[in-house]
């Protein structure tokens, strides 16, 4: 290849990745500033940027779109999500992973398919099981589920990473008169902070936009999480499209900051189960 | 490795770290295949009143071409995520490990970015990309005077599931770019410097070395891409939720309309125990004929 040629495909493989690039910002960026401009403006021209910025569609999402009520409710689901995601995927992962008892293969294998079931084929009758059972459009209906499907990704990173801790430390801390419990709590569970820190990203992004379930279980308005929220939003007031663009911009920032401020550890918490698989 | 009988917590203990997760995955996943597998005999709208109807569900649903056609969709979308997605992702892996490209870090920052973000949201935004009247992409087909382009890209049925297709394949293309480049860069350098003395330039080094060594990695992305096509409906639901008319109904969105629109909550069943077999049936198929190759 002569010279030339070389950096003419140097320079189109630099331009093609930053139209990639461009095509994954920009949308975002175009969002942002746009969620600053009045109905009006937007209407009139919907690439310009704001004249005069205002934060009058923030105030609207939130006093009449009522987001804030939406935040609080995907707040309080994806903590509790990820908190008892983690606390029964780390105790039923260091069982699974340290002592033999019967049927242990069974739980394990158990838990290994619900990674390969479809969760969309379970929305009706985990509907008609949560009527049956009074558990529809509660504060916690939501956990039930989340945490549930998440337990076979939690168990199998958290199984796969004790299983490479040497069980030395175990046995010396046994030998040195440390309870059972006391050996899990002080020295186990410090252990797996990398995994542990996998899962806060993985399972919290995922309960913060899950869609379907929130859809067909949450009935009141007050329970509504961020984006059933948004669809509702759209619904009542159909044409604003900048009041909309203001939701849509609470809904993803928090995520984008953390995203931006931790990129490194959530893309390998994301990805955790692909690359580990 | 297996603990001494002496590190063994109590019973109770025991039980108490393993029963919880048992019975909430039970509870929540166990129980429902078989309700769902149960109701699916039924003629029922979700009252008291059940009606035993043996396999009918399932004769209607294999003569169903709405279902038919649902699936055939989710399987458009798995085609076209296999090659964008991965396809790309690939492309841009190799790209980002050569030494001619500026701002790696920013471009894989940027490109993962979708990956974050709520599909709900990102169904939103791509609606507002192909609206008709006051979208960004009329407006910019018609700023670069190609009036002609500009299309009812979500109203017409016969491109709808194009249309839809492409946010889905867009918001994943930076999932396997980093799957990719992990395992890229696990490859050791040592292979690439010999086949450089050899006098291999970039593109037979992708083809003889970069591909072979990563077919496994291509395969667990491909089994992904597969199981996570099939379940294809957030995005598609806030876009069209599945219209006009049928064209864009996705499974999940049959479901989902059957279920809790036209409330046949036993024909509804049955539609997902039909979702749940085609879709454990092709993660199969592609394991075994990935899991083949190897030998």
């Amino acid at each position: 290849m002569t010279k030339t040629a070389n950096r003419i495909s140097q320079i189109a493989i630099n331009v093609f990745l930053f139209a990639v690039s461009l095509s994954c910002i920009f949308p975002l960026i175009w969002m942002l500033y746009s969620s600053l401009k009045t109905s009006q403006e937007f209407d009139l021209n919907i690439m310009s940027l704001p004249s005069k910025p205002q934060f009058q569609n923030y105030i609207d999402a939130f006093e009449i779109g009522k987001m804030g009520t939406y935040f609080w409710n995907s707040a309080f689901v994806s903590l509790f999500t990820v908190i008892f995601t983690i606390l029964f995927g780390f105790f039923t992962a260091y069982i699974l992973a340290r002592f033999k008892f019967p049927f242990r293969n069974v739980i394990y294998f158990m838990f290994l398919t619900g990674m390969l079931i479809p969760v969309h084929g379970l929305l009706i009758p985990i509907f008609v099981e949560f009527k049956a059972l009074g558990l529809l459009d509660k504060r916690i209906t939501l956990i039930f589920p989340y945490v549930a499907f998440n337990l076979s990704m939690a168990i199998f990173l958290f199984e796969n990473f004790i299983k490479t801790v040497p069980i030395d430390v175990e046995e010396a801390a046994c030998i040195d008169g440390s309870s059972s419990t006391n050996t899990v709590f002080r020295i186990v569970l410090p252990l797996c902070m990398p995994v542990i820190s996998t899962s806060i990203i993985l399972f919290f992004l995922g309960a913060w936009n899950e869609f379907p379930f929130a859809l067909v279980l949450i009935k009141s308005a007050e329970l509504r999480t961020l984006p059933i929220g948004l669809t509702n939003f759209n619904g009542q007031y159909t044409a604003n499209y900048t009041q909309m663009l203001a939701a849509m911009v609470i809904v993803v920032l928090p995520v984008v900051v953390v995203y931006l401020a931790f990129a490194k550890k959530v893309m390998q918490g994301m990805t955790a189960g692909a690359v580990k698989g | 490795m297996e603990s001494s009988p002496a590190m063994r917590p109590k019973r109770i203990t025991f039980l108490i770290y393993l029963l919880p997760s048992v019975i909430l995955f039970a509870f929540m996943v166990l129980v429902p295949v078989i309700l769902a597998v149960r109701y699916s005999f039924f003629n029922w709208s979700g009252g008291p009143k059940m009606e035993f109807i043996g396999l009918d569900n399932y004769m209607t649903l294999i003569k169903d071409s709405y279902f038919w056609n649902a699936f055939l969709k989710n399987l458009l979308i798995v085609f076209f995520s296999v090659f964008g997605q991965i396809g790309i992702a690939f492309v841009i892996s190799i790209f980002l490990m050569s030494k001619v490209v500026k701002w790696k870090g920013f471009h894989r920052t940027v490109i993962f970015i979708p990956v974050v973000l709520s599909s709900v949201v990102i169904g939103f935004l791509w609606g507002m990309i192909f609206n008709q009247d006051a979208g960004m992409l009329n407006w910019l087909l018609s700023s670069v005077g190609l009036e002609s382009w500009i299309r009812p890209w979500l109203d017409d049925p016969n491109i709808v599931m194009f249309s839809v297709t492409v946010p889905i394949v867009w918001q994943y293309i930076g999932f396997y770019l980093i799957i990719f480049l992990a395992a890229m860069q696990s490859i050791n350098s040592e292979v690439y410097e010999m086949a450089e003395l050899d006098g291999a330039t970039g593109f037979k080094k992708m083809l003889y070395i970069t591909f072979p060594l990563l077919s496994d990695t291509i395969k667990i992305a491909i089994m992904l891409c597969i199981a996570g096509n099939m379940k294809a409906f957030d995005s598609i639901f806030v876009m069209t939720g599945g219209g006009p008319g049928s064209s864009s109904t996705v499974m999940a969105q049959y479901a989902y309309d059957t279920s809790f629109k036209s409330f046949k909550l036993g024909y509804g069943s049955t539609i997902s125990v039909g979702i749940m077999i085609l879709s454990v049936g092709l993660i199969v198929i592609s394991r075994l004929i990935g899991g083949k190759k190897r030998d």
